[in-house]
């Protein structure tokens, strides 16, 4: 009988006994919940290496003349900040953090589809991430994250060494990719169809094949700057007939996409967020749903759009200008669909609820000077200067990391069993709003009337805003050491969560805190979306969860 | 469960009232872009700077405008519909999915925003695309780490500011001697890179007179910071043909070698007219005849490139001197007629191009 339950979930119910050891069991783990704590640990540690580089860049601008680091020390601090804190902190958090950790457990699955597959990409991210930091010994790029040849191709050994690290990444990511497509095709419970997935499901798969496919683009352009830095096979050098837009090209074929990969978990979270504690069903699911796979295929045609001033023809300009503006529609119907959520709720204010709030303001914001950026006539005027930090930071930090933030406070009672200090949430998250803002709001102007990017030194009539922005920034760094000292904190002697100690339907709710190996006792059967508040629960096959009863049976083939 | 439920209470008073608010914002914000003085702050140098503020402007207001509706109407609903210490601990909101009438406005609304953004933007950028091509045409170079300027009748470089004369139409040619940077002018509200191997074109026209600092934008190397310290000067067409003159003086025996894209330059002095014969008829006869312009095989005829008074301009707008049919070769063009293939693909060395430019230049 137990066999015959256990196996109505097909492939999901194919089950191991759990493994004994602390090796097995939290080092090279196969369980996805474990997996996934693993990429969140590595993820902070390497946000925590990359903000000290955020704050020794802000040091250096508080005089108009640096001082703080030598100029070519600079370059290398800011193109290792970028590129870990895309590559080694806001993907890897997004997809295999709360990627793992979350979703298989939302479509009722016992763990992803290929759970070796899942442990190896986990372990090439810390050693590619290590590879990374390991630059700065033998002179680390210095041409920002985006490394366009030719001056690429003139950088010390630690940019080969960025082109290896930047590859590994990118394996490591091409393997979720294929993994938690998957999954979500594959490993459903009985029930769960499409239109009943929760919306940070819906979130992952749209980001899935982005990893899959854009990340192979980007893999090939690496592997070219490699082999023409180490041997000299001429890809983008014109002088021996390479075409450096050529890079431009591939890179930014994978990288607006990868813009994607790093907000579209984040739409997820916000989404599961903000109806929990508005105690309402988010507004236009199938709207919402329906945006994110449109913005993930636009996404794929709009790259040229950072590529107006490299000399394109003009008349090719226009289509993506013009596809750039469309994507704003899917992504404004999210905007009010969130917004709409919260009239008529019962708004309880934790601190994921305010991070979730929070997100929806400031991501819009940087959605709007989006726009404009699509714009050529503008863009022409604003292309690499301030104006671009401005906007790619309220989009990364005012979206993808306060998504990151309401996720951490939302689900660490779910990974550890204990809730986040909600005194010390709310002072990180008022103080991390006002010194973001602090920060990143001014860089709007100076871009505009006249500061470049990436340069260590800057006219003396911008000092006032650079010194407000670096003092904002203290402020911020500040927030996010209480988060840490929170979470640290907490993980001992924070309140005991129960199973769901948010009243929130998804799957991963109804299961105790942490969920047990192979997540559920009995695979559930899913009867309707889970949203609505009125209703009883739509699951089966739950009733033991929380009860004493044994885990399952080891069964099956092996 | 119903009587824990809150109950559709319509929009409310408070509603309207909030939004009459927020409409009032949105129209100051509106407002404030609109009369914002914009060139108080950065004065606009040549006559397209100001459509770009025109769109700047309408983007800006707009944006505003929906930013004010969005984060006040956010805000607004938080704070309404927070959960009291009166309501039952399980108070839940109003079960309500979706609105099909809510969802179709604000996915048509956007949609015509767009449509409208994109006509208004693309008549801005056409406007800019319009400007007139037969100008004074200008090269500005970029190195590691300062721009060299290049004008026609000035041999060699000038290496210190750009002058440009008032109400003058501009073609300004950018290329690299070395890696990728950005030319800008703030005050000109353009740029484009200065892309080794590639020669790309802005045009526009001075219309105020000033002192403009040029800012690299693209990351060029150690000394990229310092990369804002050459200035674009526009002044009247008496000062600008006294300095015009200094530099005609000044660079009287100055050679006219090109750098290459690495930075080799090419020199055309030693250039060898009998080589250039014997490889022009290697290389070129397939697509050019040595017959007058007008006679087209692929390409022009190319006797007389040099000497002919009725093209004193080449087919990429350049005044016909050697430099620049240098430049055609090293980097290629493609016009109305075809594709010229560059140095790289035809296989010419410098030496070569220096020899196909002497041999040009014998053709009367
Ligand atoms: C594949 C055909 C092709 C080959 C081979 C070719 N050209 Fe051209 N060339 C063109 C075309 C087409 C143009 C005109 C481009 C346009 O304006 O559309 C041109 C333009 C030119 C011009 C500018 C003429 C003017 O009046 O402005 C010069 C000079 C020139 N070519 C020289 C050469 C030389 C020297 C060679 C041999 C090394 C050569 N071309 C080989 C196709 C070719
Ligand atoms: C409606 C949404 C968006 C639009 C229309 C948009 C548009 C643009 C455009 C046109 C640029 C190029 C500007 C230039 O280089 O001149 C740009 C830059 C950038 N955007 Fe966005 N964007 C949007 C959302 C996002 C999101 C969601 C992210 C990431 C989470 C993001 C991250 C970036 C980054 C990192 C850059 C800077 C690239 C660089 O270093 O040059 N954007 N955006
Ligand atoms: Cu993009
Ligand atoms: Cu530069």
């Amino acid at each position: 009988m137990a066999v015959a339950a256990l196996h109505s979930g097909g492939i999901a119910d194919h089950i191991h006994p759990e493994p004994q050891g602390f090796v097995r069991r939290y080092v090279f783990s196969l369980d996805h919940k474990i997996i996934g704590i693993q990429y969140l640990i590595t993820g902070f540690v390497f946000f925590m290496l990359s903000g000290l580089l955020a704050e020794a860049i802000r040091t250096q601008l508080l005089n108009p003349s640096g001082g703080f680091v030598a100029p070519g020390t600079y370059n290398e601090v800011y193109s290792v900040h970028g590129s870990a804190m895309v590559w080694l902190v806001v993907i890897p958090l997004l997809t295999g953090g709360f990627g793992n950790l979350v979703f298989p457990v939302q479509i009722g699955a016992r763990d992803v589809a290929f759970p070796w597959l899942n442990m190896l990409s986990f372990w090439i991210f810390p050693v590619a991430g290590l590879m990374l930091f390991s630059s700065f010994l033998m002179g680390a790029p210095t041409a920002g994250w985006m490394e366009y040849p030719p001056i690429s191709l003139q950088g010390a050994a630690g940019t080969s060494m960025w082109c290896a690290a930047i590859f590994l990444v990118g394996v490591s990511s091409t393997i979720t990719g294929i993994n938690f497509v998957v999954t979500i095709l594959k490993m459903r419970a009985p029930g769960m169809t499409f239109t009943r997935m929760p919306l940070f499901v819906w979130g992952q798969f749209a980001t899935a094949p982005l990893l899959m496919i854009a990340t192979t683009a980007l893999a090939a352009a690496l592997a070219a700057l490699f082999i023409e830095r180490q041997f000299g096979v001429p890809f983008f050098d014109p002088t021996k007939g390479g075409s450096p837009v050529m890079w431009q090209h591939m890179f930014w074929f994978y990288s607006h996409p990868a813009v994607y990969i790093m907000i579209l978990p984040a739409f997820g979270i916000i989404s599961e967020v903000l109806p929990t504690f508005a105690r309402k069903p988010i507004f236009g699911y199938k709207l919402i749903a329906f945006s994110s796979m449109a913005i993930a295929l636009a996404g794929f045609m709009v790259w040229a759009h950072h590529m107006f001033t490299s000399g394109l023809a003009p008349f090719l300009q226009l289509p993506f200008m013009i596809i750039t503006y469309l994507i704003g529609v899917p992504t404004g119907i999210k905007i009010f669909s969130w917004t709409a959520t919260l009239w008529g709720g019962k708004i309880h204010y934790t601190t994921a609820m305010l991070f979730a709030i929070g997100f929806v303001g400031l991501f819009t914001l940087g959605g709007i000077t989006g726009i404009f950026l699509a714009a050529i006539p503008f863009d022409l005027h604003v292309h690499g200067t301030y104006f671009i930090v401005a906007h790619l930071h309220y989009v990364l930090i005012g979206g993808s990391l306060m998504g990151i933030f309401a996720g951490m406070y939302y689900w660490f009672p779910k990974m550890s069993g204990r809730l986040l200090n909600e005194t010390l949430g709310k002072i990180h998250f008022w103080l991390f709003f006002i010194g973001f803002n602090g920060t990143f709001l001014p860089m709007h102007w100076l871009g505009v009337m006249g500061m470049p990017r990436e340069v260590a030194t800057y006219d003396p009539q911008f000092t006032f805003w650079n010194r407000f922005e670096s003092v904002s920034s203290y402020l911020m760094t500040f927030a996010i050491l209480i988060f840490f000292v929170n979470v640290l904190w907490s993980i001992r002697y924070g309140k005991r969560a129960g199973a769901n100690p948010w009243g929130a339907r998804t799957l991963e709710w109804q299961v105790p805190s942490p969920p047990h190996y192979y997540n559920f006792k009995h695979v559930p059967t899913v009867y309707g979306l889970p949203y609505d508040f009125s209703q009883p629960l739509p699951y089966s096959g739950l009733e033991e969860e929380l009860t004493d009863s044994p885990p399952p049976v080891a069964a099956g083939a092996h | 469960m119903v009587e824990r439920t809150a109950q559709p209470a319509g929009l409310g008073r408070g509603f309207w009232a909030y939004t009459a608010i927020l409409t009032l914002v949105a129209i100051v914000s509106i407002v404030f872009w609109y009369v914002f003085p914009l060139e108080r702050y950065l004065p606009a140098a040549i006559v397209t700077a100001r459509q770009v503020d025109t769109l700047f402007r309408f983007m800006a207001a707009t944006g505003s405008a929906l930013y004010v509706f969005i984060v006040g109407y956010l805000v607004y609903f938080a704070i309404v519909f927070r959960a009291k210490a009166s309501d039952a601990p399980d108070a839940i909101g109003i079960q309500i999915h979706d609105n099909r009438k809510l969802e179709f406005w604000w996915t048509v609304i956007p949609v015509l925003f767009v449509v409208l953004l994109s006509v208004v933007s693309v008549r801005i950028w056409y406007e800019i695309e319009l400007e007139p091509a037969n100008g004074l045409v200008v090269e500005a170079i970029g190195h590691q780490f300062y721009f060299s300027f290049r004008y026609p009748q000035i041999n060699g470089e000038v290496t210190d500011e750009m002058h440009l004369p008032l109400n003058v139409p501009v073609t300004l040619n950018l290329t690299s001697a070395d890696v990728i940077h950005g030319f800008w002018v703030p005050a000109m509200r353009l740029k484009n890179d200065t892309v080794p191997g590639l020669v790309t074109s802005i045009r526009f026209t001075p219309r105020l007179a000033g002192r403009y600092p040029i800012i690299c934008t693209q990351f060029c190397g150690v000394e990229h910071s310092e990369m804002d310290k050459q200035i674009l000067v526009i002044e009247d067409k008496d000062s600008f043909d006294r300095w015009y003159k200094g530099w005609q003086q000044k660079n009287a025996n100055a050679s006219n070698a090109l750098p290459g894209a690495g930075g080799a330059a090419i020199s055309l002095q030693g250039g060898d007219a009998a080589a250039g014969k014997l490889l022009f008829s290697q290389k070129c006869t397939a697509c050019h005849k040595l017959a007058p312009f007008n006679q087209t095989l692929v390409g022009p005829g190319l006797e007389g490139v040099l000497h002919d008074s009725n093209h004193p301009n080449l087919v990429n707008g350049q005044a016909a001197n050697p430099a620049d049919v240098a430049s055609i070769l090293e980097n290629g063009y493609t016009g109305s007629m075809g594709a010229m293939p560059s140095a790289s693909s035809n296989g010419l060395s410098p030496q070569d191009i220096a020899n196909l430019v002497a041999f040009l230049n014998t053709l009367k």
